[in-house]
């Protein structure tokens, strides 16, 4: 009967002159209940934007575990809450958190199909990965309004203007999410976000403890786990794992890109580990592991890094662009003072030099054909 | 040793975090026009590198020696010990970069006319780019020694090279995407400037 009532509204739409302009809106509705006629058959590097329908939807699905520690580590982490068991933390959480989507897919979902009307391309799931992502990414006091201005101008400036899903350089997630940062720090760092309610108890994150010259009051295991304040998404090591494993086994996020990334922090904390003794800046002594498991680093490494449309399109130079990360999170972290965090940074900056790595790694693929063909 | 560290974090500085394009924004002409192609803004990049290198230590000398407030006194003549010609700085730093400019399109043309075609009439444009005149600038506004002025020369050259070639990659890229028409060309690569400066930010706030 939907399927019917359905068609119907389609070939009206289509049938008149002045509806033809919204037919991305019925079909965005239509292709979200029912599954189109065309399928991914594998990895979603093919840059059509039907087959990215469904593998997108698994991304969410990898997202879920991050998700529900999340809220639950909002409301663990509040004073307001006396009573610890899951329920009560879980519901206090999810006060904070479902406004703030309810949020980022109005506001984001307004613009997106404003410009998919006047633009004529499809409404699709990219949108819903990136405002799956933008809460996550946030502290959870963020003011709403705010998460609205991120919101709109990841959509717009991120990606929409250049074409949409698929044709963006930098990650619309990240690029909000830094807009944020640049525009209001007081409400992107210090101690006092990461707790709510905004005015309640202020509690450092362990990357700040430990710039600051504290001893971290956390154990690895509470880190690895995500017993720690932080943003929403970003402090249980372990469900973002789960959600590597989902991207990993169904071949949507890159092995290449993960793989390199954790290369790249391995390679520069050891060697910032062997400068100890010559600074007195307390940043250098954090091994790899605490690096793994403390701030945004796996949550921006599985997430965000692993964007198949603004990382690396070649397998080469989605190892160039994997160590860049690693590399440069590391050194924002623990040589600028100004960032206790750096991967937010970090992935932006590689988005940047990303198309670079690739026009090197086809110009030497073209020479050595060249070559090959001459003999 | 001590040197070594020392100009190795003045490179590090004027490549990174007070990147001559992305931070001061300085030669946005050609860093907009050229940056359409790769190779010819690793063409442009590597100009800027030379010139830079060369035209900042001369106007080191230059400064040093003819124009400071009894910068004279070398030549032991006493009524010019007390002339001070530092007013004529910027006429100078732009004789010189005009000169060495029309020497590196003789030397290119000469030995590399592919690279010479391909640079077209943005050669002699650097004459007129900020960020040339711009680093030569800095470095007397800084105080840089001799040493100094050419480590800053280069790698502000370097700094600019990074960032035309960075967007020229961008802009490769963006061939195949569906830009609104009136952003097409430059208004996307304004916005482009904007969010690469935007990473670069990492680097602002390191204290070397």
């Amino acid at each position: 009967m939907l399927r019917k009532l359905l068609d119907n509204v389609e070939q009206k739409i289509l049938s008149n002159e002045k509806l033809k302009k919204f037919h991305p809106l019925h079909d965005a509705l239509d292709t979200f209940l029912y599954s189109t006629n065309t399928k991914t058959e594998h990895a979603p590097y093919v840059r059509d934007a039907i087959d990215l329908k469904r593998t997108m939807i698994l991304v969410v699905l990898a997202l879920l575990p991050a998700f529900f520690f999340g809220t639950y580590n909002v409301g663990l982490q509040s004073p307001e809450v006396v009573d610890k068991d899951f329920l009560t933390c879980f519901l206090y959480g999810l006060k904070i958190v479902l406004p703030m989507y309810l949020i980022v897919f109005a506001v984001g979902g307004l613009f997106e199909a404003i410009f998919a009307v006047i633009r004529g391309h499809e409404i699709n799931e990219g949108f819903l990965v990136t405002g799956f992502l933008i809460p996550l990414t946030m502290p959870p006091t963020v003011p709403l309004w705010m998460l609205a201005v991120a919101t709109i101008f990841g959509v717009v400036i991120g990606k929409e203007i250049f074409g949409g899903t698929g044709y963006n350089i930098f990650n619309p997630a990240l690029t909000a999410r830094a807009f944020l940062f640049f525009a209001y720090p007081s409400y992107m760092s210090g101690n006092k976000p990461w707790i709510a309610p905004l005015d309640g108890l202020s509690q450092a994150t362990p990357l700040l403890q430990k710039s600051s010259n504290l001893d971290i009051t956390y154990s690895w295991w509470d880190m690895f786990y995500g017993y720690i304040p932080g943003s929403v998404g970003e402090t249980s090591t372990l469900a973002i794992l789960i959600g590597a494993f989902v991207l990993l086994i169904t071949g949507i996020g890159s092995w290449r890109v993960m793989l390199s990334t954790c290369l790249g922090l391995i390679f520069t904390s050891t060697l910032l580990n062997q400068l100890t003794g010559v600074s007195d800046n307390p940043m250098l002594g954090l091994t790899a592991l605490e690096h793994f498991v403390m701030g945004g680093f796996a949550f921006g490494m599985v997430f965000m890094a692993t964007d198949p449309v603004s990382s690396a399109q070649t397998n080469k130079g989605r190892w160039f662009y994997g160590l860049l990360i690693g590399f440069m999170a590391i050194v924002i972290r623990c040589i600028n003072p100004a960032y206790p965090e750096g991967m937010m940074l970090a992935i932006l900056f590689a988005n940047a030099f990303a198309p670079l790595f690739d026009y090197f790694v086809i110009q030497s693929h073209v020479k050595g054909r060249q070559l090959s063909y001459e003999e | 040793m001590d040197l070594l560290v020392h100009y190795l974090s003045l490179a590090t500085k004027a490549i990174f975090i007070e990147n001559i394009l992305l931070a001061y924004f300085l030669g946005m002409c050609s860093f907009l026009a050229i940056s359409k192609n790769v190779e010819a803004s690793m063409g442009i990049g590597k100009a800027v590198i030379f010139v830079n290198g060369i035209t900042v230590p001369l106007n080191w000398v230059i400064k040093t020696y003819l124009l400071d407030d009894g910068a004279l006194s070398w030549t032991g003549i006493e009524s010019l010990a007390s002339v001070d010609l530092s007013f004529l700085t910027f006429i100078c730093f732009i004789a010189t970069i005009a000169a060495l400019v029309q020497f590196v399109e003789m030397f290119i043309d000469k030995f590399s006319p592919s690279l010479y075609n391909s640079l077209g009439i943005f050669l002699p444009l650097i004459t007129v780019n900020c960020s040339i005149l711009g680093a030569s600038v800095f470095m007397d506004e800084r105080g840089y020694t001799l040493g100094e002025s050419a480590v800053f020369g280069v790698s502000a050259g370097v700094g600019f090279y990074l960032a035309i070639v960075c967007m020229a990659a961008i802009r490769f890229k963006l061939r195949y995407s569906n830009i609104p028409d009136g952003l097409k060309g430059l208004g996307i690569t304004m916005i482009l400037t904007g969010l690469l400066s935007m990473a670069y930010l990492s680097f602002s706030g390191i204290q070397l």
